[in-house]
């Protein structure tokens, strides 16, 4: 089977994930996208998401925070402003996380206009994704 | 004869400062672990984002969809001809001293690039072949356009007798009120020549230093030097964007220092702005395939753009940060030798002193005695 080498790095954390795989679904700021080797040339935006991971008949999956994909025919690299794979997110945290951004969605949708709803929002995709990818059911 | 009881207080002073030094030694060698786990984790991000920039900006040179920060230096020097833009430089330094020569190179540096009339030779080139000191060129073909400083002969003489502002201030005083040194700078560079420069610094000494030497420091960042955080690097970042935008500014340079390795950290100077280097002009020639954009060209530069310019300077800071320390623990462990260095011939002193002073009682002993004989 075709294969395409896929390399995501991070700021802090430097390279997260480099292998060569099959297929990867991931979720740009206009939509979701099947990126499958010999793919043509792409620049997009990522939002924070679960990003699908097909490797082998096998799948993974990985935490992406937001961030840009270029995709060339050998080679998708993804720049994430943060990244995780399943063996490294803390659920505890991602719950807690879920559950403040919940509350203060919640609280801006009641008319506190002191709240960042677009940094709650945010957090609360984040938090999602995380969870997403742990294989945790959502509260 | 020098007196015992001096030489014991001079031995425990330096004892004591050795004991300092050591300390200061051992903390900036744990933080400069830190800071060099966080540069190499930030390297491949940077290279990345650097690639992918070349790629997309080489392939998109020559089209027909325009962005602002995509214009080739011809159409920008067009357009500056009529512009009253200044030209901007981030300095990143650092907070403390006590790091050997660190935050003077890095200002020997910034003068250099700061000043540069023209005539330096400079041309240097990074080490993957880059040619990043766009300024130099950009100064050369503005200055042809539209001269930044026009200075009378008798200053012409002067700058260059003293080799510039920074040895000029440094004559009459420099470390004295800044208003004295302000209209000392404006007498040996002519006042539009400083208007027309303005200074980001990173660092309490780089602000100090260029305050002192009357620039135009418009922001300054103290605290963040040896930690430096994303979101300076993007407040920086979007500062510079917006009054790039709004041709305020004309040319942004980033001055920092580039660590190499624990011994060799070097200033380095870099083009922020205009983004299009000829570089990226020559690899246009070998990429002719189409990249497709999601969701539209223009809204994806607008943000991308500026993640690169942001993540240029993090990646800036993370280096410096590194050097800063580094320097430090390399000039505290010198302090630390040279302290017990100091502490062994002042013991051999010590010893000297007191063997004299016994000689002399058993002579004055001996003498004595035989007085009475």
């Amino acid at each position: 089977m075709a294969t395409i080498l896929l390399e995501v790095a991070t700021p802090d954390k430097g390279e997260v994930f480099a292998k060569e795989i099959n297929m990867l679904i991931c979720r740009s700021i206009a939509g979701e996208l099947g990126i499958l080797p010999k793919h043509a040339r792409l620049l997009t935006e990522l939002i924070p998401h679960a990003m699908r991971i097909k490797v082998d008949g096998g799948e993974t999956q990985l935490f992406i925070g937001g961030g840009f994909m270029e995709v060339t025919p050998e080679k998708i690299t993804i720049l994430a402003d943060s990244a995780e794979t399943p063996d490294s997110i803390d659920v505890e945290r991602a719950k807690s996380a879920y559950k403040r951004a919940e509350e203060r969605v919640n609280s801006f949708n009641k008319g506190d206009t002191e709240i960042d709803i677009k940094r709650a929002e945010a957090a609360l995709a984040r938090a999602k994704a995380r969870l997403l990818v742990k294989g945790v059911p959502i509260p | 004869m020098a007196n015992l009881q001096h030489i014991r207080r001079r031995i425990k002073s330096v004892k004591n400062i050795q004991k300092i030094t050591n300390a200061m030694d051992m903390i900036a060698r744990s933080r400069f672990n830190a800071a060099r786990e966080a540069l190499l984790s930030n390297l491949p991000y940077v290279a990345k984002t650097k690639e992918i920039m070349r790629r997309v900006v080489g392939q998109m040179r020559g089209r027909e969809y325009e962005h602002p920060f995509l214009k080739t230096r011809d159409e920008l020097i067009a357009e500056q001809k009529e512009a009253d833009g200044k030209f901007l430089f981030i300095v990143i330094a650092s907070d403390k001293g006590l790091a050997g020569s660190f935050s003077s190179n890095v200002f020997k540096e910034a003068h250099d690039t700061i000043e540069y009339d023209g005539t330096g030779e400079n041309n240097s080139m990074d080490d993957d072949g880059d040619d990043e000191n766009f300024h130099k060129k950009n100064f050369d073909a503005l200055n042809a356009v539209k001269p930044i400083a026009t200075r009378t002969q008798k200053q012409q003489r002067q700058v260059s007798a003293t080799g510039g502002i920074a040895r000029a201030t440094a004559h009459q005083g420099g470390g004295g009120n800044s208003g004295a040194n302000l209209q000392v700078a404006r007498e040996y560079n002519d006042a539009a020549y400083i208007d027309g420069i303005e200074i980001i610094t990173v660092g309490r000494k780089a602000t100090l230093h260029f305050q002192q030497r009357g620039y135009n420091v418009i922001k300054s960042y103290h605290g963040i030097s040896e930690r430096p955080q994303y979101r300076y690097a993007k407040e920086i970042a979007d500062l510079v964007m917006e009054r790039y935008a709004s041709g305020e500014i004309i040319d942004v340079t980033l001055i920092y220092t580039q660590f190499k390795s624990a011994i060799s950290c070097v200033p380095d100077d870099v083009t922020l702005l205009p983004l299009v280097t000829d570089d990226y002009a020559k690899s246009n020639a070998n990429l002719k395939e189409e990249y497709i954009y999601e969701p539209d060209v223009v809204s994806i530069l607008d943000k991308f753009l500026p993640r690169r310019i942001a993540t240029r300077i993090y990646g800036a800071m993370l280096h410096s940060a590194a050097s800063e320390l580094s320097s430090r623990m390399n000039a505290m462990s010198n302090a630390t030798d040279n302290a017990q260095e100091l502490v062994g011939r002042l013991n051999l002193f010590y010893n000297k002193v007191r063997q004299a002073g016994i000689t002399n009682e058993i002579n004055e002993i001996v003498g004595g005695a035989n007085a009475l004989e």
